[in-house]
């Protein structure tokens, strides 16, 4: 099984497949005039997955599509009905075509589905369900609160802990440091509604009434989309935020100030701020 | 069976037409409810790529008349009803009743040699309980405070008072209520026909494979219907009587505390099955009349069969992919994806099949079969896709994009949609008495199935880009900004394909008053629904037919007098 994992790791960080999903994703879009045809490139370590995966699927696929193209159109062209012609009278229902089915349809499935498969639990428990551990000092914890129609972000502030006045608040607006793994506990006021990051390749629902957790690690520094998946009610398509990851110095430079600015602007009055809960580990 | 009544043919209108138990009146009852429906979703998507393409803008034509309050601007509340109930029409009260209802009630009693369905007045209850639900559907969309704006799939807490306060979402829910239960009086009374009503020497295995997928459609249905119908149950309860089954305390000032994620789950596991209650009459079909028209036998009729009973059993276990983001436990997202990872299996002996029935026939390329190799490149694509959303790594970005809108509309839309135009055109002979042009069949196929593939491949793009479904605009969001082209190339085909639909209503309305009348088997095939004399008389068949050979037995060398086909109730040469 290891010899098998090490063989597709191999076959997935080839050359080919990377220049393959470079294509892909650098998105025809400058020379476009803007027009974009795909994804802006990842910006998350486990980023490069996704398009690995989806350029692999892609390859298999067209090649099936276009065997089922040519099977129906080579009858279309040579088999047409015209006089003097005969079809073959056959069942199919020899010993022969039994076994030719079976070993085709099993052949496929493990070409086509069974590769996937394993690529797939290979991601999984490497990066998409690897959640890193929240203790480790390097994890930047982030809680969200979804609403109708807005995305809330509370960081723990200088002491690290929520539900404390330091706590740094933004709405339609997250920063984030980068190269950090970044973990997310969200949960909704109102509707479900769904953290969508693109540029990240990650998206979780954010439900009422119950926590969800998801993470990923920017590797680049920039400016990225933060949009809502789920269908949310009138504004649904307006739900949108910005997402901002630095560099760790200018990171931890705003992380102060904005704490400060967290404590000075603090209203214990103010139900509708304090919505942070005890991080769930 | 040798207990089939035969009742005098009535002479009043309303028992006649209206309220007949005829299951041939139900069938064309059927065929006309579900086209005038199918129309209106059409209309409806129309409207919303019109949106897409153009943000803002009024509707051209129709707009002013039916949004006169915004002088034919979509608002984004309009927006959100009609992509759901474009949803809910186009499952619900399209494409069920045209094939499950339309071409089911048609086939199954004149394909298994009966003389009606078992229980008339059933099939007749059937048919008012969804008309009944397309009236509750149509009035929840002119009731104050809003129509429905949750989605088809309705997810708590959306569709409850939380967000939809007007009384539309509610008659949403009896509507799909009350069309659940024409769908399972439906099945109890398919199934048993089936079962029971088969002449004699129709065994199993000499059954039509069209009979044997509305069979098993049958099944799906009385097993997975009741679920949504709970769900909706549930669902009115929440929104009229004040039970929190699915509203959690922490939104509800700490009272109740209830789950929307157990909604979602209900309503998946019907849904996935409702998936293949629409493309199971529809590989049946088209496994007939690929057969039909190729001259043929069906090529491993039995792996066929074993196929569908397959994926009937495994539609039951892997509703779970549809909630890969919702925060499912790794084993269960693990487990769902290989389980409907299997499902390729026999979606592959099918296509095996089916390619194999063409190879080396004698191709009578008629509109029905142009329609059914159609199902093939169309199934083929928006199954294939289907591996993307299977596989969880690259589900989490695709999911509630719109790939998944070009992948549903491939398979269960697309799909099951060109099987019934196959049908359509298939069964029209018989039941008019008489003949749909062949030139305009032919036109309606070759400009509804480039424009179509055109629109929801073009959609696989949008969603690899990473443009969610269900907004109202995309260039409000700037990331979206930049695919708008996107819209604007898909809606150009949209209305090309639209525009391609009246060629089938100019063709249907033609054809059905003023066409050629029809021979008794204009195409020379052998199953007992084409045995009959046209029109086809009332209680069909004064004898019941005894059944000697196959469907299929076509240029066996056997059939006695040089015909390419037999009829199934004659003899092979010894």
């Amino acid at each position: 099984m290891n010899r098998i994992n090490s063989l597709l790791a191999g076959v997935l960080s080839s050359r080919w497949m990377k220049a393959l999903a470079v294509v892909g994703m650098a998105g025809v879009a400058e020379a476009q005039g803007g027009n974009r045809w795909a994804p802006f490139p990842p910006a998350s370590d486990f980023g490069h997955r996704f398009s690995e995966l989806f350029w692999l699927i892609t390859i298999l696929c067209s090649i099936s599509m276009v065997i089922v193209v040519l099977l129906l159109l080579i009858p279309l062209l040579r088999d047409r009905a015209r006089p003097g012609h005969k079809a073959n009278y056959d069942h199919g229902s020899s010993l022969h075509d039994k076994r030719l089915t079976a070993v085709i349809s099993l052949a496929t499935f493990i070409v086509l589905d069974a590769w996937v498969l394993a690529i797939a639990m290979k991601d999984l428990r490497e990066a998409y369900w690897n959640m890193p551990e929240v203790d480790q000092a390097e994890t930047y914890p982030i809680e969200v609160l979804g609403q109708q129609w807005a995305w809330h972000f509370r960081g723990p502030g200088l002491d690290g802990e929520f539900g404390t006045p330091d706590d740094i608040l933004e709405m339609n607006q997250l920063t984030i440091p980068k190269g950090r793994p970044v973990s997310f506990q969200m949960t909704s006021k109102d509707v479900i509604h769904s953290l969508f990051l693109p540029e990240m390749r990650t998206k979780k629902d954010v439900n009422p009434g119950s926590i969800n957790k998801t993470w990923f690690k920017p590797i680049e520094a920039g400016e990225f989309t933060i949009l809502c998946a789920e269908l949310c009610g009138y504004a649904h398509y307006q739900m949108f935020g910005n997402l901002t990851v630095m560099e760790q110095e200018d990171f931890d430079e705003w992380e102060e100030s904005a704490s400060l600015l967290g404590i000075a602007a603090y209203d214990p009055e103010d139900e509708e701020a304090q919505w942070a809960w005890e991080w769930e580990e | 069976m040798s207990g089939q009544h035969i009742h005098a043919e009535p002479t009043n209108f309303f028992r006649k037409h209206v309220f007949s138990v005829d299951h041939k009146v139900i069938a064309k009852q059927f065929l006309w409810f579900g086209l005038i429906w199918l129309g209106i979703g059409g209309v409806m998507a129309m409207m919303i790529r019109w949106q897409l393409a153009n943000p803002g803008e009024p509707v051209p034509v129709i707009g002013s008349m039916l949004f006169p309050r915004t002088n034919g601007v979509l608002d984004p509340a309009t927006y959100n009803t009609l992509f759901t109930m474009h949803g809910t029409i186009m499952i619900f009260l399209g494409l069920t009743p045209l094939m499950i209802g339309a071409i089911g009630n048609w086939s199954i009693p004149l394909m298994i040699g009966a003389r009606d369905m078992i229980f008339p007045l059933l099939n007749c209850l059937s048919f008012w309980a969804m008309f009944l639900g397309g009236a509750v559907g149509f009035i929840s969309l002119f009731v104050p405070l809003g129509a429905t704006e949750a989605g088809w799939t309705g997810y708590p807490t959306l569709s409850t008072t939380i967000n939809g306060v007007g009384s539309g979402e509610t008659l949403w829910a009896i509507a799909v209520f009350l069309i659940g239960a024409s769908s399972i009086m439906g099945g109890i009374n398919y199934m048993t026909t089936v079962i029971r009503l088969r002449a004699p020497g129709m065994t199993w295995q000499r059954l039509p494979l069209t009979v044997w997928g509305i069979f098993l459609t049958s099944v799906l249905n009385v097993l997975f219907v009741p679920v949504i119908g709970s769900a909706m149950l549930l669902l009115i309860m929440d929104r009229v009587f004040g039970t929190t089954f699915f509203i959690p305390a922490s939104i509800m000032q700490g009272a109740g505390g209830g789950d929307p994620i157990l909604y979602q789950h209900l309503f998946w596991i019907f849904g996935h099955p409702e998936v293949y209650i629409l493309i199971l009459p529809a590989w049946g079909i088209i496994g007939d009349l690929l057969s039909f028209f190729s001259r043929k036998p069906a090529f491993g009729y039995r792996a066929q069969v074993g196929a569908m009973v397959a994926v009937t059993l495994l539609s039951a276990v892997v509703y779970g992919h549809h909630m890969f983001t919702t925060g499912l436990s790794a084993m269960l997202g693990e487990s769902f994806m290989l389980l409907t990872m299997i499902i390729s299996v026999p979606a592959e002996i099918l296509f095996f099949n089916w390619l194999h029935t063409l190879w080396k026939g004698n191709l009578r390329l008629t509109t029905p079969m142009l329609f059914s190799m159609g199902v093939i490149f169309v199934f083929g694509l928006g199954g294939l896709t289907g591996i993307y959303l299977a596989t969880i790594g690259t589900d989490i970005f695709l999911h509630d994009t719109y790939f998944v809108v070009g992948h549903f509309h491939l398979t269960m839309a697309a799909s099951a949609l060109f099987a019934t135009f196959a049908g359509i055109y298939f069964w029209f002979p018989k039941m008019f008495a008489r003949e749909m042009n062949e030139f305009l069949g032919k036109t309606h196929f070759w400009f509804t199935v480039i424009p179509l593939v055109t629109v929801f491949c073009l959609m696989f793009v949008m969603g690899y880009a990473g443009m969610p479904r269900r907004y109202y605009d995309h260039t409000s969001a700037e990331y979206l900004r930049s695919l708008q082209h996107l819209n604007k190339y898909a809606t150009h085909a949209a209305f090309l394909l639209g525009a391609a639909q009246l060629v089938f209503v100019y063709n249907f309305i033609r054809s059905r008053w003023w066409g050629k009348p029809a021979s008794q088997n204009p195409w020379e095939v052998g199953t007992l629904d084409w045995t009959m004399e046209t029109p086809v008389p009332h209680y069909n068949f004064k004898e019941i037919p005894e059944v000697f050979t196959g469907p299929h037995e076509f240029s066996n060398p056997d059939i006695p007098d040089g015909k390419d086909w037999i009829s199934m109730t004659e003899k092979l040469k010894a």
